[in-house]
């Protein structure tokens, strides 16, 4: 179990911020790459020249549109967390229709709502495969602590440390 | 030489030539129905362009450039009919590759969302008990003295920093499930954190879990432990 020294929530939104543009940026990178490669006239130093162009137009616009959406989400689901008072996939599914939701406003209330629909299925299904990933890792090791016995806070009370699991 | 044809839509008219049989009408009062016809050999171009010229009754809206079309779709209709047997295969075998790759999506996607669903609505789900507990935790006074008021809960930590996982055991004792959960809780006076200890039977009559204990640690020193329920 790891210790944070300070809670996560506010810095976790630029964390997810950050790591999002990155992902935009790197993987836009690679697609105008080669787009930008294949689109340019013939000749090694215009195709390279043509790729670089498109990288340099396009990659940063994708990265910033994943950064809105990675922060916006971040901010959201800290914002439920704040709210509920505990931590849950609720949180993630309604984060993600939320944050669907506003990012649609400009297209009317109809946009907004298919958006939102599309936002909380994604994460639904993001939350599924986080925790089937867990559930396969935790069956990994199959030898646990031995639990036959109830711990030793209940009766009666005591000092002693029972650490029963990791 | 065969007379012209289109596909007209204002026929009032019926053409029949030499290579084509017609096998549809056309109406009588002029609606549009398409003619359908048969023929055998392709229409030279050139005698549709006369025979539109010579047509008695006129089809002026005919242009010679619809003839070709309707020509060049013909000629590429009859081409069409010998396509080999191996691109049929091929096509098929495509479209089988397609298919089967949109079944391992749905039945992937599909295998997410019962897990997903399962995890949320279903009552035996680490989630709820841990929700379940958490409510229990707030409503009790002494936790509430010594945490304060508004208490949160979370559970492991993550390496971004999520905290969602509850970590939880199941095991079998005397033919009945257990499941043994673990979560921290942290209220709004500073440095009091406490970790929660909760242990679930399963009922068989209703099927549901239903709690044997639950107790917290305080993290202060010296430890404090706090009962809240003891069922056993």
């Amino acid at each position: 179990m790891e210790e944070y020294a300070r809670e996560p929530c506010p810095w976790r939104i630029v964390d997810d911020c950050g790591g999002a543009f990155t992902m935009g940026a790197i993987g836009g990178g690679i697609f105008q790459a080669i787009k930008g490669f294949r689109n340019s006239p013939v000749g090694v130093n215009h195709r390279l020249r043509g790729s670089l162009t498109a990288i340099k137009t396009r990659a940063p616009q994708l990265g910033g549109s994943f950064a809105v959406w990675g922060g916006l989400f971040s901010m959201i689901d800290c914002s439920m967390v704040r709210m509920r008072g505990k931590e849950d996939p609720w949180n993630s599914i309604t984060s993600g229709a939320l944050t669907g939701a506003i990012l649609a406003a400009r297209n009317g209330p109809v946009a907004m709502v298919g958006s939102a629909a599309m936002g909380g299925i994604l994460l639904a299904l993001i939350e599924g495969a986080g925790i089937l990933l867990t559930r396969f890792a935790s069956t990994q090791f199959p030898n646990g602590p031995q639990l036959s016995e109830d711990p030793s806070q209940l009766q009666p009370p005591s000092f002693t440390d029972y650490r029963q699991y990791q | 030489l065969p007379a012209s044809l289109g596909r007209s839509c204002l026929g009032r008219w019926l053409l029949a030539t030499r290579g084509w049989a017609l096998l549809g009408t056309g109406t009588g009062t002029g609606s549009c129905s398409c003619l359908r016809w048969r023929h055998q050999p392709p229409l030279p171009l050139r005698a549709a362009r006369q025979s539109i010229g010579t047509q008695a009754g006129g089809l002026r809206a005919e242009k010679p450039g619809d003839n070709s079309k309707d020509v060049s779709v013909q000629r590429a209709l009859n081409e069409e009919t010998l396509v080999s047997a191996a691109q049929k295969v091929k096509e098929a075998g495509r479209d089988f590759t397609y298919f089967i790759v949109v079944l391992v999506g749905i039945g992937v996607t599909g295998g997410l969302f019962y897990v997903i669903f399962k995890e949320l609505f279903s009552s035996s789900s680490p989630n709820k008990i841990y929700g379940d507990a958490l409510e229990k935790c707030r409503s009790h006074p002494e936790i509430i003295g010594v945490f304060g008021d508004s208490i949160k809960g979370y559970g492991e930590a993550t390496r971004r920093g999520r905290r969602q996982h509850v970590s939880h055991i199941e095991y079998v004792k005397d033919g009945l499930k257990h499941m043994r959960l673990k979560f921290y809780i942290e209220g709004t006076e500073s440095g009091k954190q406490g970790t929660v200890h909760v242990e679930v039977k399963e009922n068989l009559e209703t099927g549901r879990f239903e709690v044997r204990y639950i107790f917290v640690d305080v993290e202060t020193y010296p430890r404090r432990t706090i009962v809240i329920e003891d069922n056993r």
